[in-house]
Parts: C-alpha cells; sequence; structure tokens
C-alpha cells in the first residue's frame, strides 16, 4: 500500500486509545504522531536506510554511451542460471542509464515464464518527469532476448519499467527443484516487515516514554505489516524466527486506486468517530453505522456508479509495476 | 431588482479584473483584496459607504477568477504560487511538448467541475453536515496539524544513492536530499517565526506580511530556473479537443475535492498540502488526472475555504480572502450564502469563458519572444510589486525567502518543505508553545 494509507491507519488505530485522545485535547500530540510515524516506518526503514546497504550479487550497469538491451537480458539470464546451479540466493540490481543532467533511457523488463525468456526492451529517452525527449530516442523499440534456462517462477507477474532514479532488484532463489523462484525487491518487506520487529519498538517506546506510547508504536506498525499481507508480496511476519516472505493474500495491487483511498477514507471516519465518542457531550448524536453508512456507502456508492456510467463498455488498463508503488508518489 | 444587477455588475467586473491579476506572476489576490479593504475603509473615513452587495460579490468573484486564472502563469511561465506548486512541472511537460494549451484548459475543466462541486454538492449539504463536523473536530486542529507536519517530512522519496555499491557512500548521497528538505522545512519556520513576531513590514501593511516570503520561496526560484536553463519552447498547438473524458474528469474530481476540501476545513493547511495529500491518497497514475485535479483542488481551497465563512450556523473563517471580509462584514443567514454561492457560480462559468483566449494570448506572448526573455520579464513584474507593496523591507525578506526557497531547487527536495514558514510556528501557537519557542529565538 501506499505511504499514506499506512500512515493514515496507524493514526487511526491511535484513536482507539482514549489517553491518546485525552493526550491530544491536553495540548499533546505526541501519541498521535506516533502512530502515524510508526504506521509509515516500516517502509521508511526500508526505502530511506536499508536499500543502500543491500549488497548485491550483481550491479548491472549498462554504459550510457553504448546502451544495449541484449547485455542486460544476457546478464538476468546469467544470473537465472547461477542461482539454480549454486543454490544461493542470488542478488541482481538493475542501474538506470542516464543519458545526461535530464535524460533517462528507459527500459522494460519482462519475465515470459511460458517462453522461458527474459525481455529486455528500450523505451523512449526521458527526462526526470518520465515525459519523451523528443529526438533523443534513439534507441527506441531495441529488443534484447535471452533464454532462461530453467524454469522461472514469480510471485509478482511484473513487468518492471526502469527509467529515472532508482532500478529495481530482483533476487533469484533455487527452489531446490531444478526451478528458480523470483523476489521481486528482495531487500523489501524482509526483517522490517514482521510483527516482532513492531514489539521490539513497542518495548523500546516504553523505555523511553511509557507504556501507553509503547502500544500505540507497537499497534500502528503491526497494522502496518498486516495491511501488506493483503498485497501480492507478502512479508517477513516473524522475523528473526522465520526467514522468508509469507505469500500475501493477492487481494490487491500496492498501488491500486481504490484499495488505497478506501483506507485512508476509512481511517478518516473511523478517527472522526472516535473523536466524537470520546466527546463528554454533544448535540448531536450518531452511531458508528451512520458515519459509515453516510460517510463512506453513499459517497462511494455514487461515485462508483457515476464511474461506472461513464466508462461503460470499455476494457479497463493494467499498467506496469512501478517501484514507487511500493511507498508512494515522488512528488 | 437594483441590488441584484448591482451584484451581478460587481460579479462580472470583479471576475474581470481577476483575469488582469492573475496573469500577473507573483501577485496574489489577497494583496489586492487587501488594498481594496484599506480603500473601503479610507472611504468610510471620507464619510461614503460600500455596500455590502456590490463589496461581497465583487471580491468573492475576484478569489473564483483568481483561483480558477492564475493557472496560467503557473503552468505557461512557471511562476507559481503555493497552491499552485504541482502544476509547475507537469504544466512544462505539456509545454515542451506543444500541448501547453491543452494542459491549462485541463485545468480550466478542473476548476468548472470544482464550481460544480461547490455549489450543487458542498452548497446544499454543508449547512446540515458542516456544523456537526466542526462540533467534533474543534478541539482536534493542532493535532492534525502536526501530524500532517509529520506525514510531509516523513513522505519524501530519496532522489539520489541509484548506483554504486552499498554501504555509507550511497546512503549519503541519497540522504543529501532528504536533509536538505528538513532543513529547508525547518529554516522556513525560523522564519516563519520572525515573520509572525518581528515582522519588519509595517503595520499599514499587515495584510501583505507574508507574500513577498512566499513570493521568494515558491514564485521567484522557478523563474529563476527558467532563465537559467534557457529552455527553447517548441511552437504550441492549440487543440480542438481534449483527451479527457468522463472517468477522467470524475476521478480528478474526486481527488482534487478531497485535498482542496481538506485544505479548505482545516486551519493552515494550504492547497498545495491539500493537492499533496489527494495526489498520494488517491494513487492516481495518469497524469491528466493528476493536472485536473489540480484544478479541483485550487478552487476548492481558495472558493471554499471562502465559502465557509458564509455557511449558515457553522461559525468558520478559513483563508485571508474570508478574515479580510469578516473585518467588514458579519454575515447573517442565508441570504448572504446565496449570495455568494450564486457569485461563485457565475463568477466560475464567466472566468471559464475567458480562460481559453487568455491561454492563447500567454502562448502567443512565448511564442513570440524567446522564453528566458518571457520568464526575466516575469521576475521584474514580480520584484517590482514586491517593491510597490511592500517596499525595501519585502524585498528585503522577499531575498530571504529567495535563498530558502532554492535549497530545493539545488537538492532536487520536495519544494512544500517551504510551507515550514506557516506550518511550524502556527502548530507551535496552537499546541500552545510557540510563545516558548518565539522567546528562545529572541523574538519576544
Amino acid at each position: 500500500m501506499k505511504g499514506i494509507s499506512h500512515f493514515a491507519s496507524g493514526v487511526a488505530v491511535t484513536s482507539f486509545f482514549p489517553w491518546a485522545i485525552q493526550a491530544a485535547q491536553e495540548s499533546n500530540p505526541m501519541y498521535f504522531i506516533l502512530g502515524g510515524a510508526f504506521g509509515l516506518l516500516p517502509d521508511t526503514l526500508d526505502f530511506k536506510i536499508y536499500r543502500f546497504f543491500y549488497k548485491h550479487d550483481l550491479y548491472i550497469e549498462p554504459d550510457p554511451l553504448k546502451p544495449d538491451p541484449q547485455s542486460i537480458a544476457d546478464q538476468l539470464a546469467a544470473s537465472v542460471k547461477a542461482a539454480s546451479e549454486s543454490k544461493k540466493l542470488v542478488r541482481v540490481k538493475c542501474s538506470t542509464i542516464r543519458m545526461g543532467a535530464d535524460a533517462w533511457q528507459q527500459y522494460v523488463i519482462k519475465f515470459d515464464t511460458e517462453t522461458d525468456e527474459v525481455l529486455v526492451k528500450f523505451g523512449p529517452v526521458v527526462n526526470t518527469g518520465q515525459v519523451p525527449i523528443p529526438g533523443a530516442s534513439k534507441m527506441e523499440g531495441e529488443i534484447g532476448r535471452a533464454k532462461i534456462p530453467c524454469k522461472l517462477f514469480q510471485s509478482y507477474d511484473a513487468t518492471t519499467r526502469v527509467d529515472i532514479f532508482d532500478g529495481p532488484t530482483f533476487g533469484f532463489a533455487s527452489d531446490g527443484k531444478g526451478g528458480v523462484i523470483m523476489h521481486f525487491l528482495p531487500w523489501h518487506r524482509e526483517w522490517t516487515h514482521a510483527l516482532t520487529v513492531g514489539l521490539f519498538f513497542g518495548i523500546i517506546g516504553t523505555l523511553i516514554w511509557d507504556w501507553r506510547a509503547g502500544a500505540v508504536i507497537t499497534a500502528g506498525y503491526s497494522v502496518h505489516v498486516l495491511e501488506d499481507q493483503l498485497g501480492f508480496m507478502g512479508s517477513n511476519l516473524f522475523w528473526p524466527f522465520t526467514r522468508i516472505r509469507f505469500p500475501g493474500l493477492h487481494w490487491m495491487r500496492s498501488g491500486d486506486a481504490m484499495p488505497n483511498f478506501g483506507t485512508v477514507w476509512l481511517s478518516c471516519l473511523i478517527i472522526f468517530y472516535n473523536l466524537y465518542r470520546a466527546m463528554p457531550s454533544s448535540i448531536y448524536h450518531f452511531n458508528l453505522l451512520h458515519v459509515l453508512f453516510y460517510g463512506a456507502v453513499v459517497p462511494i456508492g455514487l461515485f462508483k456508479l457515476a464511474l461506472w456510467f461513464v466508462n461503460r463498455g470499455k476494457v479497463a488498463e493494467t499498467g506496469p509495476i512501478e517501484l514507487e508503488d511500493e511507498w508512494g508518489d515522488k512528488a | 431588482m437594483t441590488s441584484a444587477l448591482l451584484a451581478l455588475f460587481a460579479t462580472v467586473v470583479g471576475t474581470v479584473l481577476s483575469c488582469v491579476l492573475s496573469c500577473l506572476p507573483g501577485l496574489h489576490v489577497y494583496n489586492v483584496m487587501g488594498l481594496l479593504v484599506l480603500l473601503i475603509y479610507w472611504l468610510a473615513d471620507l464619510g461614503i459607504t460600500m455596500p455590502a452587495e456590490v463589496y461581497l460579490p465583487f471580491m468573492s468573484s475576484m478569489i473564483v477568477g483568481w483561483s480558477i486564472l492564475n493557472t496560467i502563469p503557473s503552468m505557461l511561465l512557471g511562476a507559481p504560487d503555493e497552491s499552485a506548486i504541482f502544476t509547475v512541472l507537469p504544466g512544462q511537460k505539456y509545454l515542451m511538448m506543444g500541448r501547453g494549451y491543452e494542459g491549462t484548459m485541463m485545468t480550466g475543466v478542473g476548476s468548472l467541475a470544482g464550481i460544480f462541486i461547490l455549489v450543487f454538492i458542498v452548497g446544499p449539504l454543508a449547512p446540515k453536515l458542516l456544523p456537526v463536523v466542526q462540533a467534533v473536530l474543534r478541539g482536534h486542529m493542532h493535532w492534525v496539524l502536526w501530524v500532517i507536519i509529520t506525514y510531509i517530512l516523513l513522505s519524501e522519496w530519496p532522489k539520489g544513492g541509484n548506483s554504486g555499491p552499498a554501504g555509507w557512500r550511497k546512503f549519503g548521497d541519497a540522504w543529501r536530499s532528504l536533509a536538505a528538505g528538513l532543513f529547508t522545512f525547518f529554516i522556513s519556520g525560523i522564519m516563519g517565526f520572525i515573520l509572525l513576531n518581528r515582522s519588519p513590514i509595517s503595520t499599514e501593511m499587515a495584510f501583505q506580511n507574508i507574500m513577498p516570503a512566499f513570493v521568494g520561496l515558491f514564485a521567484i526560484p522557478w523563474c529563476l530556473l527558467n532563465i537559467i536553463s534557457g529552455a527553447e519552447v517548441p511552437p504550441q498547438h492549440i487543440a480542438d479537443s481534449m483527451d479527457v473524458d468522463g472517468s477522467v474528469i470524475l476521478r480528478s474530481s474526486a481527488a482534487g475535492g478531497l485535498g482542496g476540501g481538506f485544505a479548505a476545513f482545516f486551519p493552515v493547511i494550504t492547497g498545495g498540502i491539500g493537492g499533496l495529500l489527494a495526489g498520494h491518497a488517491t494513487a492516481q497514475r495518469d497524469e491528466r488526472v493528476f493536472i485536473m485535479s489540480q484544478g479541483v483542488s485550487k478552487v476548492l481551497y481558495y472558493t471554499g475555504a471562502f465559502m465557509l465563512m458564509f455557511v449558515p450556523g457553522l461559525g468558520v473563517t478559513r483563508g485571508g480572502g474570508a478574515w479580510m471580509i469578516k473585518s467588514l462584514h458579519t454575515p447573517v443567514g442565508y441570504g448572504d450564502y446565496y449570495l455568494i454561492m450564486a457569485t461563485i457560480a457565475i463568477a466560475g462559468a464567466v472566468s471559464y469563458l475567458i480562460m481559453s483566449p487568455l491561454t492563447r494570448g500567454v502562448i502567443w506572448l512565448i511564442g513570440r519572444y524567446n522564453y528566458r526573455y518571457v520568464s526575466a520579464v516575469a521576475l521584474a513584474i514580480i520584484v517590482l510589486l514586491v517593491y510597490l507593496v511592500t517596499s525595501w523591507a519585502g524585498l528585503f525578506i522577499m531575498a530571504v525567502g529567495t535563498g530558502i526557497g532554492l535549497i530545493p531547487v539545488l537538492f532536487a527536495s520536495r519544494r512544500l518543505n517551504c510551507l515550514g514558514i506557516l506550518l511550524l510556528p502556527i502548530a507551535c501557537n496552537m499546541s500552545g508553545f510557540g510563545h516558548k519557542i518565539a522567546d528562545l529565538l529572541g523574538l519576544i
């Protein structure tokens, strides 16, 4: 899920603790800040710290003066082969191709499990806003193709686009039966996305502040981990006791609009209702069902109805998986 | 009947005036409204009373017109105010693809959708729903602000550290932009404390206190960047139609409505923050939706915040425009509310009609003269306006603001961090310890 969804969920969970609301009313916003911050922390650790220290076995760094899609495809296929033969996890980093101060050669990587091939196709040269630069794309459409020497399994049926800033990481691990399992972003949702780590941070929070802060921290952190479990990638829920990511429930993709918006909006409604419950007296009277019905069911229902009306007869488009889907927008 | 015609006339004149204002980069509608309020006071001292039926629709329509038409300099000249900060990059993309007209008109359609939301959805529901929301949230605004500050600071994406072996060097490269972002936020915050407690601008110009700082933080760095980069703008295509459909308009309305509405309702949350939150919350990948939603968001933020003052039974004042009007007029019942709603509808429609010829005019200007010269002229206008409105003290504040505003440009960090100028001092004040910080800084 996007960062804002986790953050809002962390704040919403905090609003269930009466002392958090009471403290906020007494001008102390600390518990809500902790709830939101620790709701976002697992991704913060991964994307802002851990990935820069994550060691790779192979760095694919195409030469900007002579970029070659075939070379990228060959190196990826060789990495799959190395994983199959060595029975070890082979970690490969595909770097972006910076052609100038504000120019990046875009390329797309696709692991085709039906034809057992890896395909690398060059797109246009784009600027940092990901807009094609007219006249700069001399290699657009060139394809590199390499045979994968064994069966490849992937939890993310991804077509990965690489263009600006950072490129993706793939982890190739032998399945012990002659095949290779591909892990997308193997540094992500590893130890940071564990319920046990949430508990650990809760204990640290208790030692620094008090047990209330510890409870908020653990709750905020855990809700992030559990929300991510609804997606494809899954998380290593009980690190260090477990070593691999538990498969996700495949209910949604992390960048999907409706689940993200729904989570943020539902969190806002829950916060609103919990604040109402904490009021000593009110001239207005309503319950949670009222809030959910008038705040979510009616407006979202009308919106979906209108969307269906304007979209009827059209086929929904699905885009490639973007690295930033795992984090948030770059704005 | 005469009052109605007078109000209609004031609405149209206010909207047309806003056309001129909105095309002057760096000039905010609140600056002009501040001068108008001073003028009304001056006339009152002379015994001439301006009726509310004239200045209310006049000033309301100026806000509506400006919130719609100010997209033009933001997108085509790259001189945004804070609320349009996210339209500059996509706007320049469209400009560089020869589709500047289409991009601008897309935000125009978004603005029109925003007017529709205000008049036909918010208008009828607000008197029933918003007093309930306000009653529940009244005592919680300060921590909501802190939570949003936390999100802004934590949610920035690292821009560096993209290649090379793992280790501290890579980490340091990535954190350069993040550290610059945090530094920008806190240094802007200190500037905000200074301006709130020891502003060098004279009290007669109280309405303009923050204007030079905002111009320096947001508009001037873009102009400088345009001048230095010397980009060549390709010939622009004036399209007969836009690449949008009902789905794009609906999704933009939802995203922009959410962000702009949130920014309008919560104090100190600006249109830029609303745009950021809406973009993240609705996870829109489609650039058309993003551009259009910024149009929706801006209208809801400026016009919606102003409208809140007139919602019967709500008792909320949000935004500089509303505070200025409040010093002149206390809204009473549904009469004023309907007057404002009608003004918004008419001014919105007139502004949209003006948008196309105005955009063509600016595009002609860009095509006729070198973009670098146009940016230089825009910069000169901004500096001149700041000098005329706030004198040398304002120019000094603007220069300091520019220095801070250039940090995100140089380190590729998020420009919204400059909003620390408002967020930090006001959040501290709302939580009751702002005076302690000001004391610590030696300001009181």
